[in-house]
């Protein structure tokens, strides 16, 4: 195989991967911060600023992983 | 096509160089010209004429200066924390209309540029690092990366590991903010450039209205990725405002 094929399918699959695990834990964040508002409606706003905290650091590593695809298809 | 094409700078005025730098005039730097300009124009503005009940454009950035105020200095510092509010506001309001500008025809994202962001980033090291040594003295405040109560066999290992950690931050802030930016206006352009690859009218109105929503999803996330930025280094600096964990 070309050694560019690889690189695409490398970079399809890592984006692929990093895409499932991120969405499912921003989606696992996003449930546990709605049930703790919904428990404790007078603690809402600290939920909600520690929620896009926590979501954007796991946002990071897929954009890290995003990074690396662009790398790898752009080579 | 390749998509990082746009990505790519172009000097507009050729300077001289000095040494291994190249000051050299290009888009990022005259759309954060314009970014500047505008936060200038606004702030001064809203600043000229100040009455207490608020007219026109003062509505504006009052609610700017009063969410930054609120949410990242009072939520997160504390009231230790108000000398650095114009750090945290400049930061949050600079991020935010270089992001807006990217999404201007013609104009070019200053901060879907590494090295726009890195400097950004490095900026928020050095600020935090200097507060926490100046605030408790550089003995003290290195201290108080290791946990209380830590075995003292132990620190010395836990001081280790938090040296990665200080520099891990302003990079992943600065990868942050620059991938972010960077997907989102390659989205805009895979969109654009379906128009130009299929040249059929049938086709044409779906790309269209696919990078409406890609544009206004940008116009969220604009607010929100320099949120995210001012938020994290408000966190990082009011640990070092503390003296650590």
């Amino acid at each position: 195989m070309d050694a560019q094929i690889i690189a695409y399918v490398a970079g399809a699959a890592a984006m692929a991967l990093a895409a499932m695990v991120c969405g499912w834990s921003i989606a696992w964040l996003a449930r546990a911060s709605v049930e703790g508002s919904a428990r404790q409606p007078e603690a809402a706003g600290g939920i909600r600023t520690t929620m896009i905290i926590a979501a954007a650091l796991v946002e990071a590593i897929s954009l890290y992983t995003f990074v690396i695809a662009i790398l790898l298809v752009t080579k | 096509m390749d998509p990082l094409h746009h990505f790519r700078l172009h000097p507009m005025i050729h300077l001289p160089h000095i040494g291994p730098i190249d000051p050299s005039i290009n888009m990022a730097v005259i759309s954060m010209w314009v970014a500047t300009a505008l936060v200038f124009v606004i702030f001064f503005l809203a600043s000229r004429k100040v009455s207490l009940v608020p007219k026109g454009i003062q509505n504006f950035v009052e609610v700017i200066v009063q969410f930054v105020r609120d949410e990242f200095i009072l939520g997160i510092m504390g009231k230790e924390g108000m000398p650095y509010l114009p750090f945290i506001l400049t930061l949050f309001v600079f991020i935010w209309f270089c992001n807006l500008s990217g999404l201007i025809p013609g104009f070019f994202t200053p901060t879907s540029n590494i090295f726009v962001t890195g400097t950004l980033a490095v900026m928020v090291f050095f600020v935090t690092h200097g507060i926490g040594i100046v605030r408790h003295g550089p003995f003290k405040y290195f201290k108080g990366w290791v946990p209380k109560g830590v075995p003292a066999a132990l620190a010395p290992v836990l001081f280790i590991i938090e040296i990665p950690s200080a520099f891990a931050k302003p990079f992943s802030l600065a990868v942050r903010l620059f991938a972010n930016m960077l997907a989102g206006h390659i989205a805009i352009l895979i969109f654009l450039g379906m128009i130009i690859q299929y040249k059929s009218l049938i086709i044409a109105p779906f790309p269209v209205l696919g990078c409406v929503i890609i544009m206004i999803l940008e116009l969220l996330f604009t607010a929100l990725q320099a949120y995210i930025f001012a938020i994290l280094s408000s966190l990082y600096i009011g640990d070092a405002v503390h003296g650590g964990h």
